[in-house]
């Protein structure tokens, strides 16, 4: 399980955009007052990790994606498979999706507010290939603690 | 026996040197962007004890494994053995091995104590230090076929010491077949290793000179062990694993009859995190 928890933005014109990200990057203390302007969101995939070898090509899974926010809004759920979102919601502060997929790579679910452009939250999915065509590497050596 | 030691690692430092400048010209050659790492590299802590077969020895502990590896083009180190691969198609991985042998383990494990029995369980006039006569490793060459598919992978292997420390052979034999069930990984594996006259002799046999009260002389012909292994893993993430290994080996008939032999059957067994850098 993993929380991610929402970057802040800096709003204005160029000059003071860059006023604010140099002051964001030396004062770590105003990196939380400028978030204060965002919901802090939470989420959480599970399973994060799906494991595929020669046998198991494939992740044949149903991802269950669960997100909470500290502030009633219009939200939206993303991941890289597609420039639509999987859903949205509104007018609410936490919400669920089970999201069917078969994937054989890493991959990431993301929420946004109404700025779509803004991930309020980010958790990645990972895709771990276990096997090798490298038939050297799966040697048994002749110690017992030869794990893999 | 200390100036086989020396010839047996200067021989291997020489195979080393060889390997790695091979595989520094490797590394300079362009070569295409590969997604996979020719390292392999990772640590397990855990606890795990090897049982000891010698008379008056000490089981092996296991509590750190360090797991480092590298894979070029032909050449390749793996936690210790250095490999040239010399085919490498859709039916099978050819590779010329040097190697220590793996006897030499127990004897490094033994004790200096004074009995008051022989090892026949004799009572002796007064009691008598014995200590287990030492062996030296070996370094050994030999040819290693390993071949896979939807049955399962086999791994072959023949050695001949190249060190003139026994200068006997072994071929060795293993078959495992793998299930993995997302996260959980289960392998067991099983295997035999025939051991020629002099490599069971140089080992397990009582030469002359190390005759005593206590220990009497003894000559070991060939034999054939058998082993057997279970694993079970569990990937707790990408990088940490948590596994347990159980392996069992039977010595053959002819070392375990020697009087430096107590127990026939040799036990491992580990449980613990692993770290691999991916």
């Amino acid at each position: 399980m993993c929380w991610a928890i929402s970057p802040g933005s800096a709003s204005g014109f160029d000059d003071m955009r860059r006023l604010i990200l140099l002051l964001l990057l030396l004062m770590p203390a105003f990196v939380v007052a400028e978030t204060d302007g965002e919901p802090t969101m939470r989420m959480t995939v599970k399973p994060m990790l799906c494991i595929i070898d020669k046998r198991t090509p494939l992740c044949e899974l149903a991802f269950l994606v669960a997100w909470e926010s500290e502030r009633n809004g219009y939200y939206c759920l993303f991941n890289d498979f597609g420039e639509a979102p999987l859903r949205c919601w509104n007018d609410a502060d936490d919400g669920r999706l089970n999201d069917e997929r078969s994937v054989d790579k890493s991959f990431s679910y993301w929420m946004t507010g109404d700025d779509t452009e803004n991930r309020l939250a980010i958790v990645a999915v990972e895709v771990l290939r276990m096997d090798t065509d490298d038939r050297r590497r799966n040697r048994r050596t002749r110690h017992v603690w030869d794990i893999n | 026996m200390q100036i086989r030691f020396i010839q047996a690692i200067v021989c291997w430092f020489a195979l080393t040197a060889c390997a790695c400048i091979a595989s520094a010209a490797e590394e300079s050659a362009p070569q295409a962007a590969e997604e996979e790492s020719r390292w392999r590299l990772g640590a397990a802590l855990g606890y795990g004890l090897r049982s000891n077969p010698l008379v008056q020895s000490d089981d092996i502990p296991i509590i750190v494994d360090l797991d480092i590896a590298w894979f070029g083009e032909r050449f390749f180190f793996d936690n210790g053995d250095l490999g040239l691969t010399l085919a490498d198609n859709s039916a099978l991985t050819a590779s010329l091995i040097a190697r220590f042998n793996s006897d030499r383990v127990f004897f490094g494990n033994t004790d200096t104590r004074f009995v008051s029995a022989d090892l026949a369980g004799m009572p002796l006039a007064e009691a008598t230090e014995f200590t287990v006569p030492d062996r030296d490793y070996a370094i050994e060459l030999g040819l290693e076929l390993l071949m896979d598919g939807s049955w399962g992978q086999l791994q072959m292997a023949a050695f001949h010491d190249v060190s003139s420390t026994h200068d006997g052979f072994e071929i060795y034999l293993d078959y495992g077949y793998g299930w993995r069930n997302q996260r959980w990984y289960v392998e067991p594996s099983i295997g035999v290793s025939y051991k020629s006259d002099a490599l069971n002799d140089y080992y397990w046999g009582v030469r002359d000179d190390e005759v005593s009260i206590v220990l009497p002389p003894y000559q070991a012909n060939a034999g054939t062990n058998a082993h057997a292994r279970l694993m079970v893993g569990y990937q707790i993430s990408r990088n940490w694993t948590f596994s347990l290994v159980a392996e069992y080996e039977r010595l053959n008939d002819s070392a375990a009859a020697s009087p430096l032999v107590d127990e026939q059957n040799v036990l491992g067994y580990f449980a613990g995190f692993g770290f691999r850098f991916r």
